[in-house]
């Protein structure tokens, strides 16, 4: 399973990408949950302005078995989303890190992001 | 809960990455590493395999057999004979629902004119299926390979032409070195292929062979995926308790130029009055796809419910079988409600492709 170093990653499986001096994170789901979620058919883009709070659902996504809720790892506000998963959602399956990530969330307590995971302990989470 | 059971090939799935599933009772994969929509696609323009093991056996043989499963189940067995496979259902007595939705293999004759018939239940109604009509259950003794796709046989004939030569619906008893298998035309892809029965300490050889000439593993996933794409009905969806084959589309199970059979009376006195639902299939616009339980709504009247629903990986939206009032007709323009988002969608002709 791959867990990058350089991100912070909640229990519900999204990893947060920092901005260096920046209260902009990027967010997307892990390898772990991709792999969990089976082939992704559809991705619901989240609105840009909704404020999510931390363990909220920011959206949903369609596998071919099941919907599954994505969750704020932080509270704060959606500047971007990533509008290729509308037409691409398999972005998610190949490139979770990376092409698939899923929307910015200017954070409104950067202390939050200390609440998060660091690579070693997710890790540790998922391989239980 | 007891154990899960497991395939005589489950050594061969966890090796090749296969994600597993509880099914059934069953432990089986639900894909490999390529994924649900790739095995997909290989099933509708290549072939793929799948280990249906899961799928019960319960061998019927000796005099009465015959007569048994002609009272016993809605199809007529003197419509086909030896050496051919049927679908029929096993009905409630009392309301016509469909217990069981069950391929029956009836052995060739060889050598004298005794029948055998196996008749394969889904997985978690074979003691149901066993308690209605006896026999002796031969699900361990067997795997079961599904070989589908455009070109199942073409490739299939490199390793067992005997296999390859079976057509659609005949049941063939082939030998692949010196192993003695049952080989059906069936499968449940809407594609051409066989199923083979094999002694289970052989599966694991002649699975090998069969994905060394080219046929890719396909799991559960995929087989939803493709039985959906085909309109063929799954039971716990589109057919179970409180769905009689009349209102699941498929009256020409029922053999009605045949004598008494569990549950004929409910079916006839559906048949006079005429059904109060039936199943259709709706296209919707999108990927999001519709799932079951969503609703369905005509000019903001809710008509029925889906049955099943995913998104269709050969047109890239949702499609769903429903069960609808019977009034809702080919073409109707329906929303499709699913957790609260409306899909635009349209009944349309089976199968979706």
């Amino acid at each position: 399973m791959n867990v990058p170093e350089q991100l912070l990653y909640s229990s519900d499986h999204e990893w947060v990408l920092r901005e260096e001096g920046s209260s902009r994170v990027k967010v997307g789901i892990t390898d772990y949950a991709q792999d969990a979620l089976g082939d992704v058919v559809f991705v619901q883009v989240p609105t840009t302005g909704n404020i999510v709070l931390r363990g909220e659902t920011i959206t949903e996504v369609e596998s071919t078995k099941s919907v599954s809720d994505i969750y704020a790892p932080v509270t704060g506000t959606i500047v971007e989303v990533n509008d290729a998963l509308s037409e691409s959602p398999q972005l998610l399956n190949e490139d979770p890190y990376g092409d698939g990530w899923i929307c910015i969330l200017d954070v409104n307590e950067v202390a939050d992001l200390d609440s998060l995971m660091a690579a070693a302990d997710y890790s540790a989470t998922v391989e239980g | 809960m007891p154990t899960a059971e497991r395939s005589s090939l489950d050594d061969v799935h966890r090796a090749l990455g296969a994600k597993m599933v509880p099914f059934g009772g069953w432990e089986m994969p639900l894909s490999y590493e390529s994924g649900t929509v790739d095995e997909h696609l290989a099933c509708r323009r290549d072939a793929v395999v799948f280990d249906v093991s899961h799928l019960g056996t319960v061998r019927i043989e000796g005099d009465n057999s015959f007569e048994l499963l002609q009272q016993t189940l809605t199809n007529d067995l003197d419509k086909v004979g030896p050496g051919r496979a049927q679908y029929t259902h096993l009905l409630d007595a009392d309301d016509g629902s469909v217990l069981d939705d069950i391929i029956v293999w009836w052995h060739p004759h060889t050598g004298g004119d005794d029948d055998v018939f196996d008749v394969m239940p889904n997985a978690s109604n074979t003691d149901r299926v066993r308690q209605a009509i006896g026999g002796v259950e031969t699900t361990h003794m067997r795997a079961v390979l599904a070989v589908q796709g455009p070109r199942a046989i073409a490739r299939l004939s490199a390793i067992f032409p005997q296999a390859s030569d079976v057509k659609r619906f005949r049941v063939v008893e082939a030998t692949w070195h010196g192993v003695g298998c049952t080989v059906a035309g069936t499968g449940y892809t809407g594609e051409p292929g066989v199923e083979i029965a094999v002694p289970a300490d052989a599966a694991a050889a002649l699975w090998e062979a069969i994905t060394s000439c080219g046929i890719k593993p396909a799991g559960l996933g995929a087989r939803d995926t493709l039985r959906l794409e085909a309109a063929l009905p799954l039971y716990g969806n589109e057919l179970g308790p409180g769905i009689t084959p009349l209102q699941a589309g498929l009256e020409w199970v029922v053999g009605w130029d045949k004598g008494a059979f569990r549950g004929r009376k409910a079916l006839e006195r559906e048949r006079d009055v005429g059904v109060s639902r039936h199943l259709v299939g709706i296209s919707t616009e999108g990927r999001r796809p519709p799932r079951s339980g969503s609703e369905v709504v005509v000019d903001g009247q809710l008509v029925g419910v889906v049955t099943s629903g995913n998104y269709s990986p050969v047109l890239e939206h949702g499609i769903a079988l429903a069960l609808v009032k019977p009034e809702v007709g080919m073409n109707t323009v329906v929303d499709v409600d699913v957790r609260g988002v409306t899909l635009s969608g349209r009944i349309v002709e089976t199968p979706f492709v």
